[in-house]
């Protein structure tokens, strides 16, 4: 019973993530990520930095799992309130990392196979 | 570097000094005495040209030149200072001087110059330099980058280089760079001008650069300092300086040297000998405790070693692969010095929060922040051991000695020393049926560390094509640049993500140094010069990644190194910003809901960029950049190459990403 409350609540939160990152604007969400120095601990494609931040694109969490971690931070992460950083703009980042693309990957990288 | 020995002088020199022979006795019974008599007379070689002499040097078979003095306009200063007044002389304590400093393996002195030391300076040029072996002058463009590259040296060379400072405002820019060496564990030996006779302080700056106790700037991070009254004195001292700065833990010391002995001509009949050089063994643990720690580690299922400058010569990081192979433990790196090869299957480094987490026993070896390490990940009976010199000596104004950690084994001793102890109380434990639980322990951290290197390889190809350019694709092209080459690695890797420890193949302990100690920023610059000089000896290719902030802090060393043609290559991770603490002054912004659109102000370095090649080509160094497209590099990068491999400096300038 527990397990199918918790899928209920799984498949209510991501209809909610797909929901709130169809309004994402992707290009408004790179500007801000810019502006606002994401990128100065996780890259300018989210690539990460090590200890200063992790990873988080491309492929990133869920929506509302970014949207906590910006409320909740811990660490060497800022928190984000409502006040600093509004919910669009937080689907506007979102659809930028969403729109990065992968890339290549390292099997396809000469330097990467010495 | 080439040396220059000014052989051809050497003779006049000599017996010029001969006075200075007769009037101070030079026992020496050191390295040097073991060769030959020390002192001038020793150096002249035979077919010296006499009529040479003193054309380059300055001294000749007569006296040499009466001192040029800039004179303050106030009347009451007038006239030639006191101390430079009377009869010119071919004796003089700083000679002396650097015979002690030759006499314990000393071979650089780097240095601004400063009027404090000017006799000192003179003696090193006109006699150091002169007469072999060879003790050389280093020109520098700022104390902190003297000792910065003593610091750097040491690492390398494994035994202090000199530096010297004027006093007051010069050892106050040395200090941060000091405290770095401290920070660092590593052996510096500083010197600091000093004009005691308050008589003969000839005019206001002399005032102003006077100090009743000049060391006492520095003295909560030295390991000894002292202000020599006699040319006895100071050889005592400076052999008493030398030996605590290389007995474990190893450290800066400081010796404010008067104007006057440096100057003053020896009197006749006095007496100056110098002492022979001691070293003290480093101190081993001790034998029960050192036995409980070997039950403990061959007991336990998950034994980690952590390591932070457990490795201090190319002895100690054989001794880890040994203890490591042994046990087949897991081994965390935290990269204080080159102590465990990075490809090493046990190397477990990039797993150290899972690898602490599971373990029962932690042996931390010269591990400074051991609380750091196992705060939050200790499992419950999880016991940990530690061993380090840092227990032996500790001074409490500054607090690098990090937070205290209630560990349940605490050897005081140097890490390196008591390694064959261990290694051996362990073997002898050993028995049959632990050796088949390590062999499998051992297979399975081989297939994580391949793991490891597979998800380092993933995420190394996160925006490969990218501007500005990823560190793990600044870091890949470099490697791929130097990888069939003797390389040697002069920087810490923090601020690149410790790329290269992912990606890179290193088993040498001269492939790697560490950082700076104290984080104290303008340390790299210097530091890398000092490696790259002690590397050119053996014909290593020496490089190094560095921060755009740290080289701004700096710059000089640059001029340094294309002064005295070191090779190096400068790559210089220009993320135009201090990234660091852009994230925290970001965290107070939004602490105080002020938003973070201004947070880069103060922190980025931007409007105008800095050019980096146009910097370091005005400081007389072969530049590449700013590159900014990733397809640059490699081409880049082999032209630099080609310019270090003729025996010069060279810069790349790489527009990067933060980390």
């Amino acid at each position: 019973m527990k397990t199918l409350a918790s899928l209920a609540a799984l498949t209510l939160c991501l209809v909610a993530a797909a929901a709130e990152t169809a309004s994402g604007d992707a290009a408004n969400g790179k500007r801000l990520f810019m502006t606002y120095g994401c990128y100065e601990c996780h890259g300018t494609v989210g690539a990460g930095g090590g200890v200063a931040g992790p990873r988080i694109a491309p492929n990133p969490l869920p929506f509302l799992g970014v949207k906590a971690k910006l409320r909740t931070a811990s660490g060497r992460m800022p928190v984000y309130s409502e006040i600093v950083l509004k919910d669009a703009e937080i689907a506007d980042i979102y659809a930028y990392l969403q729109s990065i693309p992968a890339g290549k990957s390292a099997h396809e990288i000469d330097l990467l196979n010495r | 570097m080439p040396r220059r020995t000014k052989s051809e002088d050497a003779e006049q020199s000599a017996l010029g000094r001969r006075g200075f022979l007769k009037a101070a006795t030079l026992a020496g019974t050191g390295a040097i005495a073991s060769a030959g008599a020390i002192g001038p007379q020793a150096n002249v070689p035979e077919g010296a040209k006499p009529e040479s002499a003193g054309a380059a040097t300055g001294h000749g078979p007569k006296s040499p030149p009466r001192h040029s003095v800039q004179l303050t306009s106030r009347e009451s200063e007038q006239g030639a200072p006191p101390h430079l007044e009377g009869p010119s002389h071919t004796t003089c304590g700083s000679d002396f001087m650097v015979d002690v400093l030759r006499n314990l393996g000393i071979d650089y002195v780097a240095a601004i110059p400063g009027n404090t030391f000017k006799g000192l300076h003179e003696s090193i040029i006109n006699y150091g330099m002169t007469t072999t072996p060879a003790l050389e002058h280093i020109s520098c463009m700022h104390e902190e980058i003297s000792v910065a590259i003593a610091h750097g040296y040491a690492k390398i060379a494994g035994k202090p280089m000199a530096c010297m400072m004027h006093s007051t405002v010069g050892l106050q820019h040395g200090s941060m760079a000091i405290y770095n060496a401290w920070a660092d564990r590593v052996p510096v030996f500083a010197i600091v001008g000093a004009q005691l006779d308050a008589a003969k302080r000839r005019s206001y700056v002399d005032w102003a650069h006077s100090v009743f106790d000049g060391p006492a700037l520095v003295r909560d991070f030295t390991k000894f300092d002292d202000t020599p009254i006699s040319l006895s004195h100071f050889a005592e001292s400076a052999n008493r300086a030398y030996k605590f700065s290389m007995t474990p833990p190893y450290g800066p010391v400081l010796l404010a040297v008067d104007q006057n002995l440096q100057e003053d001509p020896i009197e006749a009949g006095a007496s100056a000998s110098i002492v022979k050089r001691v070293q003290a063994s480093p101190s081993r643990g001790d034998d029960a405790a050192v036995l409980e720690a070997a039950r403990w580690l061959v007991a336990a299922q998950n034994p980690v070693i952590v390591a932070d400058r457990a490795a201090r010569t190319p002895q100690g990081l054989a001794l880890m692969i040994e203890l490591a192979e042994a046990l087949q433990a897991a081994v965390v790196d935290m990269y204080g010095r080159m102590n465990f090869p990075w490809r090493h299957p046990l190397n477990q480094t990039r797993q150290q929060a899972q690898q602490i987490s599971a373990a029962d026993v932690i042996l931390g070896l010269e591990l400074t922040d051991f609380w750091g390490v196992t705060n939050g990940r200790l499992a419950p009976g999880a016991k940990r051991i530690s061993i380090t010199a840092g227990d032996l000596y500790l001074k409490a104004n500054y607090q690098d000695f990090e937070r205290f950690t209630p560990v349940d084994l605490a050897i005081a001793a140097d890490a390196e020393a008591t390694l064959p102890y261990l290694i051996e109380a362990i073997r002898k434990l050993t028995t049959s049926s632990r050796r088949s639980v390590f062999k499998s322990r051992g297979a399975q951290l081989a297939r994580d560390h391949q793991d490891s290197l597979e998800r380092s390889r993933a995420d190394a190809a996160v925006g490969w094509d990218i501007q500005p350019i990823t560190t793990a694709r600044m870091c890949a092209e470099l490697y791929e640049q130097i990888r069939t080459e003797d390389w040697a690695l002069c920087n810490g890797t923090v601020f690149q993500n410790y790329w290269p420890q992912q990606l890179w193949t290193a088993a040498h302990h001269y492939q790697y140094i560490g950082d700076s100690g104290a984080y104290g920023l303008g340390y790299l610059p210097g530091a890398t010069v000092g490696a790259a000089l002690a590397h050119s000896k053996h014909g290593r290719l020496a490089v190094a990644i560095g921060g755009d902030g740290d080289l701004m802090f700096a710059p000089g060393a640059l001029w340094t190194a294309a002064h005295h043609k070191i090779p190096l290559l400068y790559v210089v991770h220009n993320n135009r910003a201090y990234h660091q603490e852009v994230m925290f002054v970001q965290m107070m912004a939004n602490k105080r809901n002020r938003g973070i659109d201004r947070a880069h102000i103060g922190n980025a370095i931007t409007d105008p960029n800095v050019d980096f090649a146009k910097f370091a080509n005005g400081l007389g160094v072969y530049a590449e950049g700013p590159i900014t497209d990733p397809k640059d590099l490699a081409p880049a990068l082999k032209r630099a190459i080609a310019v270090v491999k003729r025996g010069e400096p060279a810069l790349v300038d790489v527009v990067s990403q933060g980390r």
